[in-house]
This record gives structure tokens, C-alpha cells and sequence, in this order.
């Protein structure tokens, strides 16, 4: 049952492979750069005796490749569900060969739990291997930004990606075992996945642990600090706050002092604040942030510290792993059961 | 009787399968000793696929029971060993070359014999190195019957293997399936329209219509049981006791019949002749399909009348 599972894997495993190989040697001849360029950098500021000003640029450098490529390496999980899982099972039902391998004396279940097993470790190795060299091509600029535990930059290092494709893999297959066809099977699975490579990392990884909450005043300083006021629903927000060295999670509305939610008008006038010709407002939001900083206004932030970023990797994959298994349950009584 | 060493090849009890509201087989009783050949004939739609993939264990019945050398249908995987299928036009994997398709019998099924299928792999001319997506359907259908016969099944099921097939190939195929069924003394249950067929090889016979079994037997006794029947007209109107009329119809100045009697006292009036089995099969397929619609519960024999 290897040798068969294998022998119907080999065409997609080549193409992957290929593709694979390209990334890799991209990959590696990145993680090269990177550091030749880190270590141009620490040479130029090392004699000066400040160096965060140089390595603030280094990072900045290498911010958007590492974003595209964290961006691709999201994508991953979709490909494999699409291209290796959905086929695995919708193509053999779409052109009846199950009829003939299902009378082969190896259970069904068998076939199933096997052919997941063999095509699954594929998957998770292509993952892996991405991810590794991903993750070491990015690590001296991780060091630096300090933001591996960030949205994106998470779930493109170490193990989340893994976990995130052999799930996806799994969850392709199951679906076409429902729909045995093998075009609905990847367009369904490519949705699925998209879909939930956007709801984990903002519904679910956020409460994996209960956040750390604090208290913070929003100052004029504060306030002008923020990358964003407002939102689209016109709610009395401020976007963009950060907290050194950990992840934000939430960010509560303005609130006044004695706790409750500033009044929709009160924020709306500060908008039209009239500047102060006599003092004016340097800011980026100008008078309205002096505004709002003399209503003595505060937020409560929820944040995740960096050093909860191991526990939350093995989370979040212990997550896609537990789904994975269950998945594969369910595959292994559907077919069971079902299905011509 | 069946005894528990050797269970009936197939033993259906009231075996129903739906298909949302359409019925594909009504209440079948079937007992089919070992070591037949088994034709199951009947129009298309009758539920011949059906029957057979649920004794392949394909599809699950909606009701009634169904045992397959004594254990339910693909039980496990012991019990798969001991059945081989040939499916409907006859899957392959278009891109596994002939040689590949052994491989994986090798791979997958404990008892096989490689010797007997690289012999018949031979014999019908088949390149061991070619992809099974370039072979011809006579060649494709050799074959998935050498797949499935060389795990050495104690039966084999066939769903109309050679319907797509030209005479010529048609004729090599039944004659490989002959030659596995002596070989490794196997029953075999396979599904064809094609009557010549099923008179060829079968020495056993299901007659499907209307998704209800309508005969069933071994060929001899069948054919010992029905006689042909040339009367004048009107001589048909009445019946002897003991004597049923299976269908009739008008042959020049004669009527022609098929009757059912065990012992035949004919009217003096009647000229008897041993009934061949196409015009046996023909009486009841006629006669089902002028019966009320699938789905009335009447019993079978009632049926035949």
C-alpha cells in the first residue's frame, strides 16, 4: 500500500519538489544577504559605539521581502489542500478506479489511513523544509524588529506553518470525499483554507492564552503615536498601539475617567478642534489629538508578551494537529460507510 | 443444503436497495451454491450493477441481509482476498503501466500469483511496459480480469465485463474467464444483456427485471423445468393442472408458448419441444415487463403469471 500510494504521489511530488528547489535556492541565497548586509551594517556603526539607528534600517531593508514571503509561505497550506489533498481520493472517485482498488484485499480504511500517512508526511516535510529555511533566512532581521509574534511574521516561522499545511492537506482530502469531484474538491478546499489562514491568526490565536491587559493613558503624545483614530464605524478608537516586546491583541475604545466609553459627539468635535495659532498642534493628528489629550482619556490594551511566542507555536499547531486527527476520523468512517 | 463449511457463494434475505425514492432492487431471495457459473441477465436498470456491487460490498443494502461466502460483503480485508471484482468498463489506471498494474496486485493482496498473471498477461498479448491508458477496451478489460483473478479468489463477480467489447474481443475474454474459473476453481457471478453470452459460459441463472428477481436456478434444471409449446390458436386458453404459462405469442397460424410443468402431460392438441435458454430467459422478461410497476410488494411467483 506504500509503493501504491507512493507510485500515485510521485508526479505531484516531482512538481513539488521542483518547485520546492526553487524557493529553496532563493531562500538560501537570502538568508546569505541578509547576514552579509547585518554584518555590513554592525561594521559602519561599530566604531561610532550606536548601532540602533544602522540596525533600525537593516531591518527595514529586508521588512517587505520578508512580508511577501511570509505572505507566499501562507499560501502553502492552500496549494497542498488543493493539489495533493483534494485529488487524493475526489480523482479516484471521479474516473472509478476505486472500484478496483477497493477490491484489492486491503480494507478500505486501510488504503485511506495510508494513503494520508504517505502523501501527509510529503506535505509536512515541503512545509517544513520551506519554513526552516525561511526562518533562518529571517532570523537576524527577527532579532532586530522584534516582531516574530506579530499577525503575519507568525504564522510563517518554525512550526505553525507546518502544522497549518498538514491540516490543510488533510481537510482537502476529507473534502473530496464528500464531493467526489475532484475541480468542486479544490475550489472548496482553496476557499476553506484562505478563509481560515485569515480567521486563526486574528479569532482564534488571540485567546489562545488570556491576554495580558493594562491600562493606558492616551496623552497627546500617546495619541499621535497611534497609526490610526477613528474606524470605519466612526467608533471613538485608536488603532496601531503598541506595546514593547509583545503582540497587541485588542484595544479597548476611549474611555473617560470614570470608565465609560467616550461619547461619539465629544470625539467627533475634537476632529473639528480649531488649532491654536498662538501654540500650534505638531502632531500628526494636530489639534484633534490636543484635543482629546485634555479630556484625560484612557484604553485598555490586550496584549501577548514575546516570550509566550514557543508556547503559542505549539498551540496553535497542536490546534491543526487536533484537527487534522479528527478530520482523518471522519474521513475513515465516511468511507467506511458511503459511497458510490 | 448449505452447510457451514461451505456457505452458498450468495445468500440474499429480502435484499432491498433505494436509492432516494428510486428502488434498484425489491426484496431479493437468492441462494447460489458453489462452484456455478452464474449468469445474471436482465434489461438494463434492472439492478443487475446493483446486486452486484453489493456483493462487492461497493454500496451497503437499505434493507435485508446479504452474505458472500458466509461473512457480509468486504467484511475485511481476509474476506476481500477471497472475492475479485471486475468492474463496469473495466477501471485501470491510465497512467500505471501493465507491468505496474501486477505490481500492485502483488502489493496489496496477500495471496498473489504472480506466475499466473505474467502467463496470462502473455498469452493475450499485453507489453508489460505499456500504459494501461493506451490499451484498447478488449485489452483494458483482459486486463482487470487478470488483476482480479490472480489474487486467486473463490469468486469471482463480473459486471457486464465484455458489453463494451467487439465480438472478437468478447469471444478472447469470455474465453480467459473460463480458463481462470477452471484454474483456480472458483465460482463466478457475472451480469450481461447479452443472452448468447450468458449461454456460452453460465451453468447457473438469475433473471433481474423490474428490480425483483423474477427466475432463478441452475441452467439444467431450468431447462428441464420449461418446455416450448406450439398450439392452434386458442389452444392455450386452458392450462392442464400443473402447467404455467410463462409468456405466448402468436406464431403463424400457431401460438408459441413456454410453460412451466415439472412433469409435462401436454394436450393432445399441443406440440412439445425442449425449450433453448434465450427464449427461456425472453418468456420472462416479457412477462416482467408487462407486470405492475417496481415497488408493488407482490411476491415473485405471483409475478411470473
Amino acid at each position: 500500500m506504500i509503493w501504491m500510494s507512493w507510485r500515485q504521489f510521485r508526479a505531484q511530488a516531482v512538481v513539488g519538489a521542483v518547485a520546492l528547489a526553487v524557493v529553496a535556492a532563493y531562500l538560501l541565497w537570502l538568508g546569505l544577504d541578509v547576514r552579509d548586509a547585518h554584518d555590513g551594517y554592525l561594521a559602519q556603526c561599530r566604531p561610532l559605539g550606536d548601532c540602533t539607528e544602522a540596525l533600525a534600517r537593516f531591518a527595514r531593508d529586508y521588512e517587505n521581502t520578508l512580508l511577501y514571503l511570509a505572505a507566499l509561505l501562507a499560501l502553502l497550506p492552500a496549494v497542498v489542500g488543493m493539489f495533493w489533498g483534494a485529488p487524493l481520493i475526489a480523482r479516484e472517485l471521479e474516473s472509478g478506479t476505486h472500484r478496483l482498488v477497493w477490491n484489492q484485499s486491503v480494507t478500505r480504511r486501510r488504503w485511506l489511513l495510508v494513503k494520508l500517512l504517505v502523501v501527509g508526511l510529503g506535505a509536512v516535510l515541503a512545509a517544513g523544509a520551506a519554513s526552516l529555511l525561511l526562518t533562518w533566512a529571517a532570523a537576524p532581521v527577527d532579532a532586530v524588529a522584534g516582531n516574530r509574534f506579530s499577525t503575519i511574521v507568525f504564522g510563517a516561522r518554525d512550526l505553525a506553518p507546518v502544522a497549518a499545511a498538514g491540516f490543510a492537506f488533510v481537510l482537502g482530502t476529507v473534502i473530496g470525499l464528500l464531493t467526489r469531484r475532484t475541480l468542486p474538491a479544490m475550489a472548496l478546499t482553496a476557499l476553506a483554507v484562505v478563509v481560515l489562514q485569515f480567521a486563526v491568526p486574528n479569532l482564534v490565536r488571540p485567546h489562545l492564552m488570556p491576554p495580558v491587559r493594562a491600562d493606558r493613558a492616551m496623552t497627546e503624545q500617546a495619541i499621535n503615536e497611534a497609526r490610526g483614530l477613528g474606524s470605519i464605524t466612526n467608533s471613538a478608537t485608536v488603532r496601531g498601539l503598541s506595546v514593547p516586546g509583545a503582540w497587541v491583541t485588542d484595544v479597548s475604545e476611549l474611555r473617560t475617567r470614570d470608565g465609560r466609553t467616550l461619547d461619539r459627539r465629544a470625539f467627533d468635535d475634537c476632529f473639528s478642534a480649531r488649532e491654536d495659532p498662538a501654540d500650534p498642534a505638531t502632531g500628526q493628528y494636530g489639534a484633534a489629538a490636543r484635543c482629546l489629550g485634555a479630556l484625560d482619556l484612557h484604553v485598555e490594551l490586550a496584549y501577548q508578551p514575546n516570550h509566550r511566542y514557543w508556547p503559542f507555536q505549539f498551540l496553535e499547531s497542536g490546534l491543526y494537529l487536533l484537527a487534522a486527527g479528527l478530520l482523518t476520523l471522519f474521513g475513515l468512517w465516511r468511507i467506511r460507510r458511503r459511497v458510490t | 443444503m448449505p452447510s457451514d463449511d461451505f456457505p452458498p457463494v450468495l445468500l440474499a434475505e429480502g435484499l432491498t436497495k433505494r436509492y432516494g425514492n428510486r428502488t434498484a432492487l425489491t426484496d431479493c431471495h437468492l441462494t447460489v451454491p458453489r462452484g456455478r457459473v452464474v449468469g445474471l441477465v436482465g434489461p438494463n436498470g434492472a439492478g443487475k450493477s446493483t446486486l452486484l456491487q453489493l456483493a462487492c460490498g461497493l454500496i451497503a443494502p437499505t434493507s435485508g441481509t446479504l452474505r458472500v461466502l458466509g461473512a457480509p460483503p468486504a467484511a475485511d480485508a481476509a474476506h476481500l482476498a477471497r472475492v475479485g471484482f471486475v468492474a463496469q468498463d473495466t477501471p485501470v489506471y491510465p497512467t500505471f503501466t501493465v507491468a505496474e498494474h501486477l505490481r500492485m496486485g502483488a502489493r496489496l493482496n496477500p495471496g498473489w500469483d504472480q506466475r499466473l498473471a505474467e502467463r496470462r498477461i502473455a498469452q493475450v498479448g499485453l507489453h508489460p511496459g505499456q500504459r494501461a491508458g493506451g490499451l484498447s477496451g478488449g485489452q483494458r478489460a483482459q486486463l482487470a480480469l487478470t488483476v482480479a483473478a490472480a489474487k486467486r479468489p473463490e469468486l469471482l463477480i463480473l459486471d457486464e465485463p465484455a458489453a463494451a467489447l467487439d465480438p472478437l474481443a468478447r469471444d478472447g475474454f469470455l474465453a480467459s474467464l473460463m480458463e481462470f474459473v477452471a484454474e483456480l476453481d472458483a465460482s463466478a457471478v457475472l451480469s450481461s444483456h447479452l443472452l448468447g453470452d450468458v449461454a456460452r459460459v453460465c451453468d447457473h441463472l438469475i433473471v433481474l427485471a423490474g428490480s425483483r428477481v423474477q427466475l432463478t436456478g441452475a441452467v439444467a434444471d431450468l431447462l428441464a423445468a420449461h418446455h416450448r409449446v406450439l398450439a392452434p390458436r386458442g389452444g392455450l386458453d386452458r392450462m392442464p393442472a400443473g402447467v404455467e404459462l410463462v409468456g405466448s405469442r402468436p406464431d403463424g397460424r400457431y401460438d408459441r408458448a413456454v410453460v412451466r410443468a415439472a412433469r409435462l402431460r401436454p394436450e393432445p392438441s399441443w406440440t412439445v419441444e425442449p425449450v433453448d435458454l434465450e427464449e427461456l430467459v425472453l418468456a420472462y422478461l416479457t412477462c416482467a415487463a408487462g407486470t405492475p410497476a417496481a415497488g408493488v410488494p407482490i411476491p415473485a411467483r405471483e409475478a411470473l403469471r
